[in-house]
């Protein structure tokens, strides 16, 4: 169930159950804030660790991906849910600034920090502004 | 398990909250709401789960370490406070930084939610792993499935 790749060139060929199970995905809670030299992006994926995350570039589109991994007992049956489902997955897409080799991720307590450092080209430069 | 849930009606996806919310506000049915009913997509989410002889509360914290959290009991009311620290801080010179996207809860937060009858709460316990934690309340002895034998005549 995880297994399922995210990519940009999904096409309408994919099984329809495919389709059903991506729109049943819990969308995560996002930040996303400028450095001077990088964007960072915080997600909250409570549940998904370490082993269950995905995180995956493709044609400048930044798809994550994690299955929450609850360790349950059998027999349980539920009373009350908020969080109706297993994994979250959310998709971003990116502008060519971001030197996506260098793109670092880090998953603690379920929150995602994603460090999109920006190109040398691209980076904020301060320009002083002349007396006359 | 918790994706079997759509069987148990409440509501759509906490990503259609804000047009429930609008629509809610046009078309308001005139049912009854549970008294601690919260809009979905609160922080922190919560998940109530029962066995045979628990009953389960999951609290989707991501961020919360365990001391960040703090679970109280009394009669059948389950509180969580807790506090969760924004990421957005400001660059080292105290400049602020642009911001395109400010999802997430942060600051203080306290969240009840009715239990069921029976629990005991001496007998509770708290877990946490990967920002979920998990509380399980014992049902009291009284209170547990009871196979009931036939006698022979």
């Amino acid at each position: 169930m995880n297994n399922v790749v995210l990519s940009s060139n999904r096409s309408s060929l994919q099984p329809r159950g495919d389709e059903k199970r991506e729109q049943e995905a819990l969308l995560p809670a996002v930040d996303i804030v400028e450095e001077s030299n990088a964007l960072k992006l915080v997600a909250d994926m409570p549940g998904v660790t370490h082993e269950t995350l995905k995180v995956e570039l493709d044609n400048n589109i930044l798809s994550v991906e994690g299955r929450i991994a609850l360790d349950m007992t059998e027999g349980l049956s539920a009373l009350h849910a908020e969080v109706r489902g297993q994994r979250f997955a959310r998709r971003f897409s990116l502008s060519h600034e971001v030197d996506s080799d260098a793109i670092t991720a880090t998953i603690v307590n379920g929150v995602l920090t994603l460090t999109l450092p920006k190109k040398d080209s691209h980076r904020t430069r301060r320009i002083e502004v002349q007396a006359a | 398990m918790f994706d079997d849930l759509k069987r148990f009606e409440t509501g759509s996806a906490q990503q259609f909250d804000w047009l429930r919310q609008l629509l809610d506000g046009f078309f308001s049915d005139g049912n009854a709401m549970d008294i601690r009913a919260v809009p979905r997509g609160s922080f922190p989410m919560i998940n109530v789960a029962r066995s045979d002889d628990t009953v389960r509360v999951y609290v989707f914290a991501a961020g919360l370490a365990p001391s960040d959290l703090t679970i109280d009991v009394q009669d059948n009311v389950l509180t969580l406070r807790g506090k969760r620290d924004s990421v957005m801080g400001s660059n080292e010179d105290g400049s602020s930084r642009p911001v395109f996207r400010r999802e997430r809860a942060s600051g203080e937060f306290v969240r009840s939610i009715a239990l069921p009858d029976g629990l005991d709460a001496e007998r509770a316990e708290a877990r946490h792993a990967h920002g979920v934690f998990e509380i399980v309340l014992p049902k009291r002895e009284e209170l547990k499935p009871r196979r009931i034998e036939v006698q022979a005549a």
